[in-house]
This record gives structure tokens, sequence and C-alpha cells, in this order.
């Protein structure tokens, strides 16, 4: 623990962390277990065109998710487009502002135009009350975001989504495992696309996974992803390569297997986070929200600056100073990035919310590379941080 | 493997025990040694980087521009998204089509139209079964953006033709060199053309990477570009530069492909005997015509493509359905052409009837790891048995209603991991 100014490596002191400690979930199979996959892989000659671990995995993810139709991808990006693809949407497409922006950038690739909707400011989704603040003619879809590990409020979105008769389908990139009242994210929309990359809870490296209960849909979607695993040839707008590897599909077999223990290793992080930070001035840890059990794919601070000392902007890098890769996810928000924020400038300082969030909210790290104790130890630099803040606003911006 | 055929009655088809129990595909599907791939895994594992241009896939990019002799390379998830990518960055702005040959990859209208443009396509010479200058000027108009030249399986098209035609009309060139990673053209190595190449490392190709593509360039603002545009458009951490999606390739991936390069020179080496082996059996069998490779430049021999002529006493698709159902996956070559497919993208064209020709006359026969030299001697013994047994073959064709029999017969469903 730093008592003092000076012992802050922004001010010269030693570093807290002499590895740099990552956001992002960074879970990979013990060396042995990836090895025998990959071995027999190779020995049964079989790498990709929905090979016999493709197929596991998809069982398996219907079977973990209670849904009926999990469809692999390459990536989660590729998966949102399929989705859209898909549902033959056309016109715009709503979503959130405060997101990473390949949600965007998917509906651009399907040829949507992109309305933006601000999200609360307290959990951070998108709620009915900020998409009826955006909703406009041509919007035949709407695209929530499940964030962070939490969730929106599905029914609510649900009702909302009958109500303007648009379709919904989220995006789920972050809420693989997260349970909500209504049941487990999966099932919930027309469709949910999760993300398999290397920084979510379930990895495959690269990949992701579509998942509806939309018989139709599904088989119009494995028809649009590859030639292979069709289960009936369809006339669809086009076939595209988004194969899911046997290489990934092992990795990700593996990451299911341990599931569970993964889970319970970030959620003992983020209690640590919670102790070492519960009722500092201008400081909330985002606890996930409308969930019954969440992965805690992330953790969130969101920095009041009046209150704590410092922005976060200084607080960031106080800590990336001290070997803490805190992200400030989403910096800036979509609507302000290529190409949006040429191609719509009418959200330019209408989405308050999304704004606000961009400017005072970063991930700290969580995931397989970062133990509870070092969580205890991030949180105490941040209560030292507050505590010297006069000090360290000056060196660090 | 079962015994030779007796009977008619032998053939898979008509109830007989199958020939080749695993079935032999048209892919490559080359096995990397193990512990090269274990070792290169080792590197990414280390190090915790999994994805994002990780150090495994940094290797893979300079090794292979290397070895295409260009300034760059840039990997993606697959060719697909790395062609469309290159469009999407190559095409003249304001213009609305891409000429590529109708006789190419099957997906090569959805690659266009995944970059909103319009694929306009062109025949191809009928010796080479490619494209050349001459077949392509014809497409060229005030809307194209870009010719998307495209090698066939066997021998390269004339590049250096494409590419002046390129410089008389001021189209970008960018070529899909899927089917040519291997080979040269008049000496000058493929990947050196245009003004980028695209390669696939899918399994199937001859870099299992088991799924993968990658674009080779001198053009350093076009890779740094790739690069973006791969990666969401993501230069720095709280930086978006310009429209991206997910094409990265993971570092497992990168990892196999860097393996199978390691032993490229031993499946050249094998490629070549069953080339050989196809070449010599196949000598004497009446109406089976293999295309040669040209002995003048540098080839992976990988592919074995032959065409069915008149002397041949069955049809191309009864050929096959016969094949297939024995587990020799050999697969009509490019056909329906592109042109002839439903789509409900746009597509244009105007008649190519050397397309049409050729997608209705060849046959790619098995090859690859799969296909030992032994069962190429038990494929072709089984040509020569559809010969010797022409009439009666035909005849139980006909009362089992001809073609109706194998309409419903599809290799994909049989094996879709080797088709």
């Amino acid at each position: 623990m730093k008592t003092s100014a000076t012992e802050f490596s922004i001010l010269g002191g030693s570093r807290e962390f002499h590895t740099e400690l990552p956001v992002g979930q960074l879970y990979f199979p013990a060396w042995e277990r990836y090895e025998q996959a990959m071995r027999g892989i190779i020995e049964r000659r079989y790498y990709t065109n929905h090979g016999p671990l493709v197929k596991e995995l998809e069982a398996r993810l219907e079977d973990f998710l209670h849904v009926r139709n999990a469809v692999t991808v390459s990536n989660a990006t590729i998966g949102l487009y399929l989705v859209e693809l898909g549902l033959g949407l056309k016109g715009r497409i709503m979503m959130p502002s405060f997101s990473f922006i390949a949600t965007a950038q998917a509906a651009v690739l399907a040829g949507l135009d992109v309305t933006f909707c601000d999200v609360d400011p307290s959990t951070h989704q998108v709620t009915p009350a900020t998409a009826d603040r955006a909703v406009e003619a041509g919007v035949s879809a709407i695209c929530p975001v499940n964030l962070w590990g939490g969730s929106t409020d599905i029914g609510a979105l649900t009702d909302w989504a009958n109500d303007h008769e648009v379709a919904l389908f989220f995006d789920s990139a972050h809420g693989f495992g997260v349970e909500t009242r209504a049941g487990k994210l999966g099932t919930f929309g027309r469709a949910e696309v999760f993300s398999f990359h290397a920084t979510k809870v379930l990895s495959a490296t690269e990949g992701g996974c579509i998942c509806t209960e939309d018989d139709d849909l599904a088989e119009r979607i494995r028809n649009m992803r590859s030639n292979y695993g069709i289960r009936r040839p369809l006339q669809v707008p086009l076939t595209v390569n988004a194969r899911m590897s046997e290489g990934q599909a092992a990795v990700a077999i593996a990451g299911l297997d341990e599931l569970g223990e993964r889970i319970a290793h970030n959620r003992a992080v983020f209690d640590a986070y919670r102790s070492a930070v519960s009722g500092l001035p201008g400081i909330r840890l985002l606890e996930p929200s409308n969930t019954t059990w969440s992965n805690y794919q992330s953790a969130v601070l969101q920095v009041s600056e009046d209150e704590y000392g410092m922005s976060r902007n200084s607080l960031w890098s106080v800590l990336r100073a001290e070997g803490v890769l805190a992200r400030r996810y989403f910096k800036p928000g979509i609507h302000r990035s290529v190409p949006f924020e040429e191609r719509y400038p009418q959200y330019l300082n209408h989405l308050p919310t999304t704004d606000q969030l961009c400017d005072t909210v970063m991930q700290l790290p969580i995931g397989s590379l970062v133990t509870s104790d070092d969580a205890g130890r991030i949180g105490q630099l941040v209560v030292g941080a507050h505590q010297h803040a006069d000090a360290l606003r000056a060196h660090a911006g | 493997m079962t015994g030779a055929k007796q009977s008619v009655d032998d053939l898979a088809l008509f109830g007989g025990p199958v020939t080749f129990g695993a079935p032999r595909s048209i892919g490559s599907l080359a096995d990397p040694d193990p512990e090269k791939v274990l070792e290169y895994s080792r590197i990414f594992y280390d190090r915790h980087w999994y994805t994002n241009n990780g150090p495994v896939n940094q290797m893979l990019e300079a090794r292979l521009a290397e070895w295409h002799q260009t300034e760059r390379c840039v990997t993606f998830a697959s060719a697909f998204w790395g062609i469309s990518l290159a469009i999407r960055h190559l095409a003249l702005p304001g213009r609305t089509e891409v000429v590529t040959p109708s006789l190419t990859y099957r997906r090569m209208g959805e690659i266009i139209a995944s970059a909103g443009m319009i694929p306009r396509y062109c025949d191809v010479d009928p010796d080479t079964l490619a494209q050349t200058a001459e077949t392509t000027a014809p497409c060229i108009t005030e809307e194209t953006a870009l010719v998307l030249g495209a090698h066939p399986t066997v021998n390269c098209c004339d590049a250096a033709g494409l590419e002046r035609l390129a410089a008389q009309s001021g189209i970008p060139l960018l070529f899909d060199s899927v089917e040519s990673a291997f080979e040269t053209v008049g000496g000058r190595r493929v990947g050196t053309f245009g003004r980028a190449e695209a390669f696939s490392i899918h399994a199937t190709k001859l870099i299992n990477g088991f799924e993968g593509g990658y674009i080779v360039t001198d053009d350093h603002e076009l890779a740094g570009s790739l690069a973006l545009m791969r990666g969401f458009g993501i230069r720095s951490e709280d930086e978006v530069v310009s429209f991206g999606i997910n094409a990265k390739l993971n570092e497992v991936h990168a990892a196999m492909a860097l393996a199978s390069l390691d032993g490229l020179p031993d499946l050249v080496e094998r490629n070549r005997a069953r080339y050989v082996a196809y070449r010599d059996r196949l000598d004497g069998l009446p109406g089976i015509v293999p295309r040669e490779f040209d002995p003048a430049e540098q080839t992976s021999f990988k592919n074995v493509l032959v065409r069915l002529d008149d002397d041949w006493p069955f049809s191309r698709d009864d050929t096959l359905a016969i094949l297939q159902a024995e587990g020799a996956l050999a697969r009509p070559y490019y056909s329906p052409a592109l042109h002839e497919h439903k789509t409900e993208f746009e597509t244009r064209f105007s008649h190519l009837p050397i397309a049409e020709r050729v997608s209705r006359q060849f046959v790619l026969l098995p090859c690859g790891d799969q296909m030992g030299l032994g069962d190429i001697d038990v494929l072709v013994d089984l040509l020569h048995f559809m010969v010797d047994n022409a009439r009666p073959i035909a005849d139980e064709l006909a009362r089992m209603g001809g073609l109706e029999i194998h309409t419903g017969y599809d290799p994909v469903a049989v094996n879709p991991a080797k088709a």
C-alpha cells in the first residue's frame, strides 16, 4: 500500500505490478489439454467445414443455454451481420452508441442505416425510455447490447419492440453464461449473438455463436455461414465464409468445461475490488444489472471527478503507470467514430449519457491473469490515489 | 478399401461395396507435423496472446511476404473477407462493377457483393481455361471499379497480360491466386502481380491453417489499410480511423499455417508423385484427358483436373455420381459457371460460351494427402472398369431413372469436412 504521493509510480515511485495486468479474460485451456486437442484433430485429419468438434460445441451450447439453435461463427461481428441479413432487415437499425464499434460496423456491412440511442446512466444499458427518445421513421429493428456481464431489462425491451413492431435481437457479446430472472441469455428476441473472442469468458481465440429459438432463421443463417453444416438448402441473400474451425471449437469446448471455475474466479476478483473501493467518494464499481447470475466479464469503475478528486483520465494514467492496463471502453462513443461521426452528425451532443459515460468510465483488469490479491492491491491504488489526489493530479493531467 | 469390381452390381451406386471407406476428396488436407504446431503454439501460449495480431501471426506474415517476394503480407480470418476488404480499398470511387471470370471460385460473386459491388463476369480462354486480357477487355466500361483476376486450378492466367490491360485502362487489378500459391508465371513469383494478390490457408488448400487467408502486396498503404480494416479500423487503443470489421486470423490458425509451410517442400514432392501417377495411369484411357502442368514453371502439382471428351462413355454427371458413391469425391470443375448461379444479388454478364462449355466438361479428381499412390491405381482401375462395362452400366443407370438416381446424392452430407 502506497502511503505517500511520491510512492506512486507516476511521481517516481516503484511500480506496483512488474508484470502488466490486462483487461480481458484471456482464459485458455491448460497446455496439456490444448496439446491433446491439437493431436486429436491432426489424427482425425478433420480441420474445418463443420467438423465433429464444431458439432459437439454447438450441441453443448444448445444444452447449456437451453436454446433450440446455437450456430457457431468465425466471430461475433460476422455473427451480427448474418443475423441482420437473415432477418431480411431494411432501413434503419437502432442500437446504443455506448458499445464496441463492431455493433455498428456489422450493420454497415449489412447495408443498414444506424439510429443511435442513449443508455441509462445507472445501468449503462438500453431501456424503453432511451429507445423512445431515439426512435424515428424507418427503424425496422433494435439491437440492444447486454453490456459488461449484466443484462438489459429483456421483458421491457421485448414489449417495446412488440409495441413498435420492430425486430428485436441482442448483441450479447459480453453475456455468455449470464442469467436473468427470465432465464439465461441466449433465448431472447429473434436471436442473440455471443462473442468467443479471447477477451471473453468463453474463448475460442476468435469466434462467436448465434442463438435463436427460430428454426427457420437458424437455417437461413446456416446457409449463409457456409455450404457445410446446413440441414436443408435455402435461397439466401448470399453465402459467405463464417465458419468456425475445429481448432477454435477445441479451445471453446475446453472453456465450457472450465466455465464454472472461470466465473468463480472472476467473481472473487470482482468481490475483492468491491471490498477495496466500497464507500470511496466519487467511485462506483458497477454491479451487473438485471441479472441473477453474472459472468463478471467486466469490472467497470465510474469516476465522479468532483467527489473523487481527479478525473477518470487522471486515475487511468496513475494506474497505467503502476502496470494496471485499465481501458477506457467505449471512448469515443461510436457516434463520434469514423465513419459514423460524419455520416450521422445529428447525434453529436444528442446522446448526453453516452458522452458522459465515455468520459467517466474505465475497466479494471479481471480474468485469468488477475488474482483477488491483485484486485485488492489495485483497489488500494484507487483508494490511495484519492487520498493523494491533489499531488497526483498535477502529474496525471 | 474393397477389392476390384467384378460385376456392374459391385458398383456402390448400385448397392455394391464402397471402394474408399474413408472418402477421398479434392482438397489438399495435408497434415502438419503436430510437434511443429505445438512448437509454434507455445509462442502465443506463453505470452497469453491468442489473437489481435499476435506473435505467431506476425511470424507468419513475415514468412509469407518473403516466400512470395513481396514487401508486405496481411492475414485474415478467411480469403473471403480478405478479398472483400481489398475490393473496398482498391475499387475506383463512384464505380459499381468488379470484373472477374465466370469460371472461378463459386463464392466470388458473393465476395464482390459483400463489398457492396456488382460482379461483371467475363469469359475464359478455351486453351488455358483462364481469363485473358482479350476476354477481360470487353467487360471494362465506365462502371468498372476493379478487375479481380483469378488463376485456374492448373497453371496460371496470363498475369502480365492483365497487368498491361490494367495499365492501359487505369483500372486497379487484384488477383485471387488461391489455387496458385506456389507457382511462377514466366518465372515470376505469383504474389508479385497486380496491386495485390489473395490466397487461402483453408485446410483444403496448399497451406493448411484450418481457416484463413492472406494478401501480399508491395503497396504499403494498401497493406496498412487492410491491417486496419481487419481489426475494426482501430489504430490505437482509443482511436478508430477507418471502416472495419473483424477479419483477424487467430494464433491457433497461424501456428497451424506455419507448421504447414515447414512441410510444404515434402508436400509438393508427394503431389508431384501423385500427378505423375495419374498422368501415366490415365494414358490410354479413352476420353479422359488430364490437364498438364507447365514444366517451365514452378508449381505445386496440387490439383488433378481432367476433361471428359466424347470418347468417354458417360455423361459428366453420371461419372461423378458413380465415383462419389465409391467415396472418390470427384467434383465438377467450377460448375455451374458463376453467371449461371441463381442469386439474390445483382450480377452482370453477356454471352459467355467458353465458360459454359468448360463448366460442363471438366472434373477434378481426388488429390492431396488422402490420396495415396495405391489409391490412384484403384481409382484408375475403377475408371477402366466403367469403360469396359459401359453398356451394362448405362443400362442400369437408365433402368434406375438416369440422373434421377443421384440428384439427391450429396457428397457434402457424406463427408462435409473433406468435400
